[in-house]
């Protein structure tokens, strides 16, 4: 602090000598506080630091996920070889027991090492992978049990990403094709395979849109069938026994049975005499499900003969691999979705793959219970969720802040409306959970299954968790931010501006619409953007109304209606949960979590940092003007 | 002139209609759709009591049906009575053996016949099935089922007369009942016994006999006229060439001693459910327990007085479902409930022969001064009926000690009930007596719950003593479950308390110098950097709690104890330290604080890291882990002493109280006098106080420590207990980072709308930026603080995520905040997607959902109101 200079003396005449003052240095000292405003500073340093680490750790995880790291080999002093990806290391206290796993020989030398490090040593998790034959995924290798020059990286080991099982590290051994040996040696076989591994996948992908695809349509126009058959039995009020005993006489017919078809025969005329008598419209309906039951299967044959052509020539294409312990895998080309020689490739090579990985990660199905492949459905799950709450929840966010602020006589009544309102916003979202589950699911979408689905009955259509349900139940959620939002962007709008539409003639929706809402645009646009944001991170209710672990197919899709609301859906916070929590192999979902978590907070923190640049435009646009 | 304008344009006068249709469109659709909107809202709440209301409804039992009059020929009393699950047919068995089976619609007896030719001397039917057995003179036993069967056939095979019946109806015939089901077929229910040959267990005949069946085989208890116990397991043997099944009897039998009940039969026999105990009851209500779990060798567990209060007479005893709980009816129309605990106490144990002890439970609402003449148990619930010698009969709920319903006589019926039976689905009574019998229905969708079961203390069947407990479902048909919501109240509170704990200091102390020290550049940068955080989604801290902190937390539980006061401290010693530097260098880098302090933090953190295992040497006997987890035996152990656990958690008071006694101390001639200091003096004299002020806050904390352990008090299962991996510690830190933005962005709202002209006056009289702060705009901005601390309250109530992936989700009632728990949200999220619609646990899942709406709306209203007081006070100013 500066110096304290003495008053200027205006009513003596003559200027005294300056007396020297006590300096008060101490004084200054003390109410400065220092020690305290450094603990506010250290506080808002470790909230900044905490947050940001913990971003960080996220970041840097998730982005670490897909690089090909190199495929080491170890040896150890007990003899036992491992071939595995490095994953992570980390520096233990190792024990007694851990120490007997050492051959006696060796068992001081290491003591002595791990005494001179203060009892630490340092251990490597592998990826080992080749789970189908040693029945794990990962080892543990201690540094200090590596035998003396046991640790290398092999040039050809290949670490191989399959459909099933994992994946599988090795060294190509050979290539085969129907049994004969087409390929043999390391190199050769890996030549080979980069020539056919393309044709395989194609041939792949052939057979699994054959199976979805047509096979699907097949069976959708059966259950289609099925339904309107169903339809008309309730239409008719036909007894169930009535169609059962029909469904076995035409069937006894197909196989010239006489006497079932007679069996059948009295069944019906029993049913008939009971007072049921079915009309020319059921004939048809039962005829028309029977004619396309008939003509689907000759279909049905001709497509499982081509899957079967397919399945033959795909599993004629092997890759013979060699483990590091000399046993010996033949792995059909069409299985494998990637084999990456991580040793011999180079910066830009890992590059390729790496972003080759993310390909597949953003665009492709999970696999492997989630933890391989892809998590395109959960993208498409939480983007088409969201969008269908953005349009539900603006409109009326809107209109209830315009009532708020432009109509409602303000009173009491409105402000206690609007505290209610803002206090919406705090309630646990897994309340609206509850909520959606009981009134959505059980209540509004039993109703609609009533009325129009009750053919399906009682399979629910509406009447559980849905991408429809989810969306109005975190619209209803997300209604208090736009509200709050709206009604303060509307309020900032300077009251002279309206004044000065009103002495100009116009009148009240006129001014609102030409005048106020221009205006506070931004301000609305920016609410919901935050209640995207909100939204797509919100997981608690969703799980309670059709967040599902593996939705078999897309909301919108190529089948007419094209949008399917009732259908479950995947979201990139519930795929989190489920790989994170439910996962049975934890720690090779955990890298897939971690870049999961990556997509999110990013799509997250996208749609807020916009929210905060549109603020900060309004905020601009409107400064000054005031004060 | 008047329509002449100086622009040549034509004034309109008149508003077109098509403005003033749209304005008047837009108000009713605004107005509709905004107040539509806003009921939408407040129907949520609706909903949510609509749904949970039905919990806390009382039972409805609506008029009876009287049904034949006389059963039989001789109007005798039933003994026993049943109902099939349709409530279409029903029997009712006789003391002579003889059984009517009767259309429950009119009563019309369908059937009459005879199951033996001798009559029976006891019987007994098991709660809970259709199980019997009957003995008899000759001293050999029959058991069986006495029940009913079911058979479907469809309308081509039916009976003509019955093809006209109305969906739903039924009616007497074909040797049963028929009733035409939903699906239009038939459904015929008929009176089945299946009793097995005589077996012979006794050489005398058989008073008292009862039976229960393992999956091993039937298990049989009976009492003799020589006041002889026999425990008999039976075994069936097919013979494989002729298909003749005979019964081989093998176990033991145990004299009753004599002196009890003076020489006479006990009235009562009765064998518990996994066949480990019998029960044998003189009417006077004394009582012996015999251990039957080595079956040939029976052996006296315990005598006990059913009657404590003394005097009165037993004249009703029957097993609840599991025949685990036991119903015991006086002639003073008392009901009680009995079952066998096992002490948790070493000494008490020890003292028992079956290490269990039988204890009254329950006591029910009975007939003021009408003897209990019969009781009857529910089969899949913990109903029970109790029928009274003046004819009347009450449900009970015997859990919770409700009296359901009271059944008053019929007009003109007079005769004591003597056998009643709730029907199957718990939605019919079937009372009888020797005037008739009388079918009730029962309508009480939710027996379990009351207002004292939900958030009261409970004695469920097998605990010790009344506890709260939430346990919703289990393997077993004969589990309770068990709906006490404090267990999860009580895991919410305990999440909330450690995050805000951790939470609140950090946020405030972050929110106070954001907004009072912070260049306005920076701190435009820096705020919505944090309101960012706050859109985190809690799915994403709770993987990384559960899976990345969780572990490593566990390594580093010391040091991590260790650096809540190592960190403070280094920040605070660096700030003395910082005080050494000239004024002019101060000032030019006071803007470095934050780097600095965090750097501090930081060497705090790897400090307490490096000292660790030192503390953890010298605190925790070396290990942690075991020091938590060690309950004393007698043994000696190097966790023994609680003084590393007591110096931990007292330290906060201790830091506290110390601060306190400094500042006292300093206040008057100290402060004068290094105000007059130099400045490197005074610093130098500042930091001498902070030193000997922490010296002594770890003094009194050790000396505290120490006297509390010698005193033996031990901190370990209170605050502190064995270590969990998933733990309230783990959720406190990474809730903790959920509420801190929340928190940071109200509160420093807060203090920066503080009137500029405040701050500007007091920096004007001279005060420095900390004296600004502390005394003018904190205690302005206190309300507003407040407010945001309980909105940061309120999202931690409510926080899912976190808890339900960090929290290990045991429903326990325990402070240690090493160990885990279940809040309403977890548990909303884990239960209610598998809770069947409407059923008892899906509407008490909704009672938890409103349970937290409530919470969390009158915490936020609160806060909201304190918010508005404080702005109006700040506008004041």
């Amino acid at each position: 602090m500066t110096q304290l200079a003495p008053a200027p003396s205006t009513l003596t005449p003559q200027p005294r000598p300056r007396q020297p003052r006590p300096s008060h240095q101490g004084g200054t000292l003390l109410a400065a506080g220092e020690p305290m405003v450094w603990l506010l500073a250290a506080g808002l340093g470790m909230a900044i630091a905490m947050i940001s680490g913990l971003v960080a750790l996220v970041v840097w995880n998730g982005a670490a996920t897909f690089w090909p790291v190199p495929v080491v080999e170890v040896r150890t002093l007990d003899g036992s070889i491992h071939l595995g990806e490095v994953v992570r290391s980390d520096t233990y206290r190792p024990d007694e027991v851990v120490l007997q796993s050492i051959p006696e020989g060796d068992r001081e030398a290491v003591r002595a090492a791990i005494e001179g490090e203060g009892g630490l040593a340092s251990r490597r998790l592998l990826r080992t992978a080749n789970f189908d034959l040693s029945g794990t995924h990962f080892t543990w290798v201690d540094d200090f049990s590596i035998a003396p020059g046991g640790e290398s990286n092999p040039e050809w080991a290949v670490v191989v990403e399959r459909l099933e099982w994992g994946r599988f590290v090795g060294v190509p051994l050979r290539g085969e094709q129907g049994g004969a040996v087409v390929a043999e040696g390391e190199e050769a076989t890996w030549t080979w395979y980069e020539d056919h591994h393309a044709e395989a996948r194609r041939l792949w992908r052939e057979r699994r849109e054959l199976k979805s695809d047509e096979m699907g349509a097949l069976n959708r126009r059966i259950e289609e069938a099925r339904l309107d058959l169903r339809r008309a039995e309730l239409r008719e009020q036909a007894p169930p026994e009535w169609v059962t005993a029909w469904t076995d006489l035409s069937r006894a017919r197909a196989v010239h049975d006489e006497s079932g078809i007679e069996a059948s025969r009295s069944r019906l005329a029993a049913i008939e005499a009971a007072g049921f008598r079915p009309n020319e419209r059921f004939l048809e309906a039962i005829e028309g499900y029977e004619a396309i039951e008939r003509s689907t299967e000759g279909e049905f044959a001709a497509l499982r003969g081509r899957i079967e052509d397919l399945d033959a020539q795909l599993a004629a294409e092997v890759m013979v691999l060699g483990t590091v312990d000399g046993q010996e895998q033949a792995i059909p080309l069409a299985e494998i979705v990637r084999a990456v020689p991580q040793n011999r490739l180079s910066w830009f090579g890992r590059l390729g793959v790496y972003l080759d990985r993310w390909m597949e990660f953003l665009l492709d199905d999970p696999r492997e219970s989630n933890s391989e492949g892809g998590v395109y459905p959960a993208i498409f799950g939480t983007v088409a969720m969201t969008l269908i709450m953005t349009i539900a929840v603006v409109p009326f966010g809107v209109l209830a802040a315009l009532y708020l602020r432009e109509y409602a006589k303000a009173g009491p009544l409105i402000s206690a409306v609007r505290i209610a309102v803002n206090n919406l916003a705090g309630v646990p979202s897994i309340v609206f959970g509850v909520f959606g589950l009981g009134f959505f699911c059980y209540v509004v979408g039993a109703s609609i299954d009533q009325l129009l689905f009750s053919a399906s009955l009682p399979n629910p259509t509406y009447g559980k968790g849905g991408l429809l349900w989810a969306s109005l139940t975190l619209a209803l959620l997300t209604l208090p931010v736009v509200i709050v939002a709206t009604e303060e962007a509307l309020a900032a709008v300077p009251r002279s501006m309206r004044e000065g539409s009103y002495a100009c003639g116009a009148s009240k929706w006129q001014t609102i619409h030409r005048i106020v809402l221009p205006r506070a645009l931004p301000g609305i646009m920016t609410g919901a953007i935050l209640a995207m944001a909100r939204g797509a991170g919100e997981v608690a209710p969703l799980m309670l109304v059709g967040a599902v672990k593996l939705a078999p197919e897309l909301p919108i899709d190529g089948t007419l209606p094209f949008v399917h609301p009732e259908r479950s859906f995947m979201h990139l916070g519930f795929h989190i949960y489920d790989l994170g929590f439910q996962s049975q192999n934890s720690e090779a979902a955990k890298p897939m979590v971690f870049t999961t978590t990556l997509l999110l907070i990013t799509l997250v923190a996208m749609l807020n940092l916009m929210a905060i640049w549109i603020r900060a435009r309004l905020r601009r646009r409107f400064a000054g003007s005031q004060f | 002139m008047a329509d002449q304008t100086f622009t040549g344009w034509v004034r309109r006068r008149t508003t077109s209609a098509r403005v003033k249709v749209a304005d008047a469109a837009a108000r009713v659709l605004i107005t509709t759709a905004g107040l539509a909107t806003i009921v939408a809202v407040a129907g949520m709440c609706v909903f949510l009591v609509a749904i949970a209301a039905p919990l806390f409804l009382p039972g409805k039992v609506s008029a009876a049906r009287s049904l034949a009059p006389q059963l039989a020929e001789d109007a005798a009393a039933p003994v026993h009575v049943a109902l099939d699950e349709h409530r279409t047919i029903g029997f009712a068995c006789f003391g002579d053996g003889e059984v009517v089976v009767f259309d429950s619609e009119t009563g019309d007896p369908i059937d009459r016949r005879r199951l033996f030719d001798e009559p029976p001397t006891a019987w007994s039917f098991v709660p809970g099935g259709d199980l019997a057995i009957f003995a008899f003179a000759d001293g050999t036993v029959r058991h069986g089922t006495l029940g009913f069967t079911a058979e479907f056939v469809e309308p081509s095979e039916i009976e003509p007369e019955f093809r006209t019946l109305e969906v739903g109806a039924s009616r007497r015939g074909d040797g049963g009942v028929v009733q035409r089901t939903a699906s239009g077929s038939f459904r015929i229910q008929r009176f089945a016994a299946a009793l097995s040959e005589p077996a012979k267990i006794s050489e005398k005949p058989v008073r008292l006999v009862d039976l229960s069946m393992l999956t091993t085989g039937p298990v049989l208890v009976a009492v003799d006229d020589e006041r002889t116990l026999h425990v008999k397991s039976v075994t069936v043997i097919r013979n494989m060439m002729t298909r003749r099944e005979t019964l081989r009897v093998s176990g033991g039998s145990i004299e009753l001693p004599p002196t009890i009940g003076g020489g006479s039969l006990p009235v009562h026999c009765l064998l518990e459910g996994r066949a480990d105990s019998a029960l044998l009851v003189w009417a006077d209500g004394r009582a012996l327990r015999i251990d039957t779990r080595d079956r040939s060798e029976p052996a006296l567990a315990e005598r006990l007085d059913l009657l404590p209060e003394g005097g009165g007479t037993i004249t009703a005893v029957s097993f609840m479902i599991g025949k685990t709980t036991l119903l015991v009816g006086d002639a003073d129309g008392a009901v009680d409930a009995w079952f066998r605990v096992r002490p948790s106490e070493q000494s008490e144990l020890a003292a028992l022969v079956d290490g269990t002890r039988l204890v009254r439970a329950h006591r029910l609402e009975g007939a003021a001064g009408v003897a209990v003449r019969s009781l009857a148990a529910s089969n899949r619930t913990r109903m029970a009926a109790a029928g009274f010698a003046d004819g009347s009969a009450r449900l009970y709920s015997v859990t919770n000690d409700r009296l359901l319903a009271t059944c008053p006589p019929q007009d003109g019926w007079h005769q004591a009930i003597t056998a009643l039976s709730i029907s199957p689905k718990d939605d019919g009574l079937l009372t009888a007596s020797a005037d008739g019998c009388a079918l009730w229905q029962v309508d009480v969708p939710h027996p379990q719950t009351t207002v004292g079961s939900i958030f009261g203390k409970v004695w469920y069947e097998g605990y010790e003593r009344p506890e709260h407990v939430w346990q919703s479902s289990s393997g077993t048909d004969e589990f309770e479950p068990k709906f006490g919501l404090v267990p999860l109240l009580f895991g919410s509170i305990k999440a909330t308390l450690y995050a805000m704990l951790f939470g609140t200091p950090l946020a405030i102390l972050a929110a106070i110098y954001t907004s009072e020290y912070l260049h306005p550049r920076t701190r435009a940068r820096v705020k919505p950097a944090i309101e960012v955080m706050a859109s985190l989604p809690s799915v994403v801290l709770g993987f990384l709690a559960a899976l990345v902190f969780a572990p490593l937390v566990e390594r580093v539980v010391p040091a991590l104890l260790a650096s809540f006061f190592v960190i403070p401290f280094a920040v605070l010693v660096a700030a003395h330290a910082w005080q050494f530097l000239p004024t002019a260098r101060a000032t030019r880098l006071a803007g470095w604080r934050v780097p600095l302090g965090l750097l501090a933090a930081a060497a705090g953190l790897a400090a307490a890291f490096a000292g660790g295992p030192a503390i953890e040497r010298w605190c925790f006997g070396g290990d942690i882990m075991g020091w938590l987890a060690w309950k004393p035996d007698g043994e000696p152990s190097p966790f023994a002493s609680p003084f590393g656990g007591w110096l931990l958690l007292l330290l906060p008071f201790s830091t506290v109280g110390s601060w306190w006694l400094v500042a006292r101390a300093s206040s008057g001639r100290m402060r004068t006098a290094i105000s007059r200091m130099d400045r490197p003096q005074a610093a130098a004299a500042q930091l001498a106080k902070f030193l000997a002020g922490s010296a002594l806050s770890l003094g009194v904390a050790a000396g505290l420590a120490a006297a509390l352990s010698a005193l033996g008090f031990d901190p370990r299962g209170g605050v502190v207990d064995t270590y969990v991996q998933r733990n309230a510690l783990i959720v406190g830190f990474l809730m903790g980072f959920a509420i801190i933005p929340i928190i940071y962005t109200i509160a420093e709202d807060a203090l920066s709308s503080v009137p500029e002209h405040l701050r500007s006056a007091s920096l004007g009289l001279g005060a420095t930026p900390w004296q600004t702060a502390v005394r003018i705009i904190v205690p302005t901005a206190m309300s507003g603080i407040f407010s945001a601390v309980m909105v940061g309250l309120g999202r931690a109530v409510g926080e899912t995520m976190i808890v339900l992936m960090a929290a290990g989700n045991t429903p326990i009632l325990e402070w240690n905040i090493f160990n885990g728990f279940r809040t309403l949200s977890a548990n909303i999220a884990v239960e209610l997607p598998e809770a069947v619609p409407h059923s008892t646990e899906y509407r008490m899942l909704f009672l938890a959902g409103l349970s937290l709406f409530m919470l969390t709306f009158l915490v936020n209203t609160f806060a909201e109101w304190v918010r508005q007081r404080f702005r109006k006070r700040a506008f004041a100013l």
